[in-house]
């Protein structure tokens, strides 16, 4: 059985790639279905949901559509959450990799700038990073990788450790080969597999973390996120809650969507590795 | 002039707060186109000496000259290049090649490092070395992990023969074959040294194997040599107390079969 | 001599991503009580696969047709105290536990793949540390025979795989592995069983029994290692005793050793012995008879003297003289080397 149809299997995996295949089709299709500016006024404000069908999630405290915000919010927080994520296990795969390969001083020193970034609570590495560089998507991406590269790091690292015994990584240095061309041809492919079975939590975290930063307005004052939004409706959380809840539903059911897809293809291919 | 001589090689290893010798003041040389074997028990260190020889780790003592210069002495590019006369052939072909290869790109490895063939030329380079080692070559796209096992160790003799070696080591290389396959893994080897000149490094607890294809032997204890001499006189009549006791553990057919047909006259 | 089991058309498939693999075909064979039978072959040839589908360790995607009949002795209820015959080192009577007064009971057990019943296996008595098997699903047609039995591991059948480091349970003494067993099959008390597990030591000749018994894995060598999982495999005096490449991972001198020790044990106890090797010389030396498999497919069976003298198949044949021994002729031509 290929590992598709084991995936379109499992009822998780399948609910997982739904949410997400919705919230990357919101992503898409953001400026077609709403091409003005999401932060303009559109009607009056704090109109209520299902009141007026032109604006179907109500509006906000300055009046704006929150169906349009939504959308563009959904961008925010899967090109954050993607690019943030990608950072952190590129540079994660490659610090472990030269550390776990190249042993001695090189390992020390590095799981050494590790351990400094690990004892740091990420949270408050990414907060005090925008603060002082001053908040873009750019930055904002760069600051929630500065916290959870190190998780891929340990974990390539240990993976190296056990491969860089192999009879195979022996029969490479024997050719002659570059101990860089063994370290990232031979040995770095097959120490991913469990660097990326953690991709799917760390997409999520940095989703939160990004909703979080925009929450206490460390997010890209230029772009609409779900944080944001949620900080905007809790002035008005009394009067009009769905301000706030209705960010705040997508959010969970975003992070839920990555975690549940990830898994699904992590066992999926856990399987097929397993079984050859 | 040897080929390959080792003096003193001397190898320890620090287990809790005890030395442990696994290699122990050995020294042998291999002549061009000569095979060597050793044997010995496992822990005598024969695969030890093996990885020292191929500088895949260090010895702590000792000197190691291939083709008439300090190998020792080599680092870096200059030692990378001298590999290209050196190669080896490990045990079980499936853990000696990335799981992710193609047979392609296992022979195409050492042809693109020591830069033997430009990059147009490695496919037929490629379907070469596989002819020459009995494989057709269409088996080149084929993944590692879909040829069977003979096929697979006969792709790893011609990756070590990309680079026209003057010795390869062979650390157990024909036994985890299956019996009917090792015959003709071990005639090829035979046949390559015949026409190539290659000398070898036999690695082997099999005494059967290494009278069949060795020239001369050295039995291992404890990482000392115990004995040392031509393959078929050493195994026919040993006379350090390993080489008895290996003799006497390997089982013989002709013996069973003996015992068998007197007891049956009884 | 009598029938310990009797094996008819047994089929054994596994599934591989969508396709079906045939790893025994229609295999019959009778062991019989007492002898050392060997089964060779080369890989792929299902010699494995008849090892475990007897023993019941086969995966649950695999797929079992055929029968296989069991001339056990009746056996104990779970947990009940064993009679002292069959503790082979007790008993003076060991070796004739087949014929014992009360007479061998035909059990049967047809295995069918239009099962519609799953059973789980009663499995879960068997020794410590097996990590290859564990619980087993196993679809069980029930026969129509009186007495249905499905033969307990460790209890009725010992086994021995070929990696005891990974038979055995890295952080568990020695001595509670072996004793394990015979507390689970034998309903001894833990003193008991541990006294049961010194003597096993004893018979498997580990140096210093009592130091062995609260050793752990890591501080025994292979050998060594291998003595212990067979203790732990004959602790419940099984009558079968299955060695699944028992000796390929050892070397030359261990494997001998470890090849006279079964030898012995299974003499002493009157246990049935299948040997499972790759290796035609070795499997001469201790076997009966030998059955030679290839593609899943019993090729030929018979007393080792006429497979080993005047085999009947061009197989076999081929087999042996691929076997190089002690005194084959040498492939090297010495003429060549200084021409």
């Amino acid at each position: 059985m290929s590992p598709l149809r084991r995936f379109l299997r499992t009822p998780e995996a399948v609910t997982g790639a739904m949410l997400l295949a919705a919230l990357i089709a919101m992503a898409l299709s953001a400026s077609l279905l709403f091409p003005g500016d999401p932060q303009a006024i559109a009607g009056p404000a704090l109109l209520p949901p299902f009141q007026d069908w032109s604006l179907p999630l109500g509006t906000d405290r300055l009046g704006r559509d929150v169906l349009a915000e939504l959308f563009h919010g959904a961008r925010t927080s899967l090109a954050v959450g993607l690019a943030a994520a990608a950072a952190a296990l590129v540079v994660g795969a490659v610090v472990g990799t030269l550390a776990g390969f190249a042993g001695g001083l090189v390992d020390e020193v590095l799981m050494r700038i590790t351990d400094a970034f690990q004892t740091v609570p990420s949270f408050l590495l990414a907060l005090a990073f925008v603060s002082v560089v001053g908040p873009s998507l750019g930055v904002v991406v760069i600051a929630i990788a500065l916290g959870t590269w190190t998780g891929p790091a340990r974990v390539a690292r240990a993976e190296v450790l056990s491969i860089r015994e192999r009879d195979y990584v022996a029969g490479a240095r024997v050719i002659g080969m570059h101990p860089l061309a063994i370290a990232f041809r031979e040995v770095l492919p097959n120490a991913l597999p469990p660097v990326l079975a953690m991709s799917s939590v760390i997409v999520a975290a940095a989703i939160l973390t990004e909703a979080a930063l925009s929450f206490l307005g460390l997010g890209d004052p230029n772009r609409v996120t779900w944080g944001g939004m949620i900080a905007e409706g809790r002035a008005v959380l009394r009067t009009a809650p769905f301000l706030s809840i209705v960010p705040g539903i997508a959010l969970v059911l975003t992070v839920l969507g990555v975690y549940l897809a990830g898994e699904g293809i992590v066992e999926t291919t856990a399987v097929r590795r397993g079984l050859s | 002039m040897s080929l390959l001589a080792v003096s003193n090689l001397t190898k320890c290893y620090r287990r809790g707060d005890k030395t442990i010798a696994a290699v122990d003041d050995v020294s042998f040389h291999i002549d061009p186109g000569e095979t060597l074997a050793l044997a010995g028990p496992s822990g005598s260190g024969k695969s030890t000496i093996a990885r020292l020889v191929l500088r895949l780790i260090e010895p702590d003592d000792g000197r190691i000259d291939f083709e008439g210069s300090d190998f020792l002495a080599l680092s870096g590019a200059a030692l990378r290049a001298r590999r290209a006369r050196l190669q080896m052939v490990f045990q079980d072909p499936l853990a000696a090649f990335n799981p992710r290869a193609t047979v392609a790109r296992v022979l195409d490895d050492p042809l693109r490092v020591h830069g033997i063939a430009s990059r147009a030329e490695r496919p037929r380079r490629i379907a070469a070395l596989l002819e020459r080692v009995g494989l057709i070559a269409d088996l080149a796209p084929r993944a590692i992990h879909e040829i069977s096992g003979g096929q697979r160790q006969r792709v790893a003799i011609a990756r070590a023969i990309a680079t026209k070696p003057s010795l390869i080591v062979l650390d157990e290389a024909a036994s985890a074959l299956d019996v009917s396959v090792r015959g003709e893994i071990l005639k090829l080897l035979l046949d390559l040294q015949r026409q190539e000149k290659i000398a070898y490094l036999f690695i082997s607890h099999d005494l059967g194997v290494i009278r069949s294809v060795a020239h001369r032997v050295i039995l291992l204890d404890a990482g000392r040599i115990a004995e040392n001499g031509d393959a078929q006189t050493v195994i026919d009549a040993p006379q350090s107390a390993i080489g008895k006791a290996l003799v006497a553990a390997a089982p013989r057919l002709n013996r069973t079969l003996m015992r068998l047909a007197s007891a049956g006259l009884d | 001599m009598t029938t310990l089991a009797s094996i008819r058309d047994l089929t054994v498939t596994y599934r591989r991503d969508s396709n079906e693999v045939a790893a025994l075909r229609s295999v019959s064979l009778d062991i019989a009580n007492g002898e050392r039978l060997a089964i060779i072959g080369e890989s792929g040839s299902g010699k494995s696969t008849l090892a475990l589908a007897i023993a019941g360790l086969l995966p649950g995607s695999s797929r079992i047709g055929g029968r296989i009949d069991w001339f056990l002795p009746s056996s104990p209820p779970s947990g009940a105290k064993a009679p002292p015959s069959v503790l082979p080192d007790i008993s003076p009577s060991r070796g004739e536990i087949g014929s014992s007064p009360a007479g061998p009971l035909s059990a049967s057990l047809a295995m069918g793949e239009s099962g519609d019943k799953g059973v789980i296996s009663p499995l879960e008595g068997e020794m410590s540390g097996r990590t290859e098997g564990g619980l087993v699903r196993r679809e069980v047609r029930k026969s129509s025979l009186k007495q249905s039995y499905i033969p307990r591991l460790g209890r009725d059948i010992g086994f021995v795989f070929q990696d005891p480091s990974a038979s055995l349970d890295p952080v568990m003494t020695i001595g509670k592995q072996i004793a394990e067993v015979a507390r689970t099959h034998l309903g001894l008390t833990w003193s008991q069983s541990y006294a049961r597990a010194k003597s096993l030591i004893e018979r498997v000749r580990l140096p210093d029994p009592d130091s062995a018994l609260r050793a752990f894995p890591h501080q025994l060598s292979g050998g060594q290692k291998q003595r212990v999982a067979i203790a732990a495999a004959i602790a419940a005096g099984p009558k079968l005793l299955i060695a699944d490449e028992a000796t390929s991972a050892l070397d030359t001198i261990v494997q001998a050793e470890i090849v006279a020790l079964i030898r012995r044990l299974v003499t002493e106890d009157g246990m049935t012995l299948l040997f499972i090797s790759h290796d035609i010389a070795l499997a001469a030396e201790l076997a009966e008879r030998i059955a030679v498999f290839r593609h899943g497919q019993l090729v030929e069976l018979g007393m080792t003297a006429q497979i080993v003298g005047a085999p009947a198949q061009h197989y076999t044949r081929a087999l042996l003289d691929a076997h190089i021994g002690l005194d084959t002729r040498p492939l090297l031509d010495r003429a060549g080397l200084h021409a």
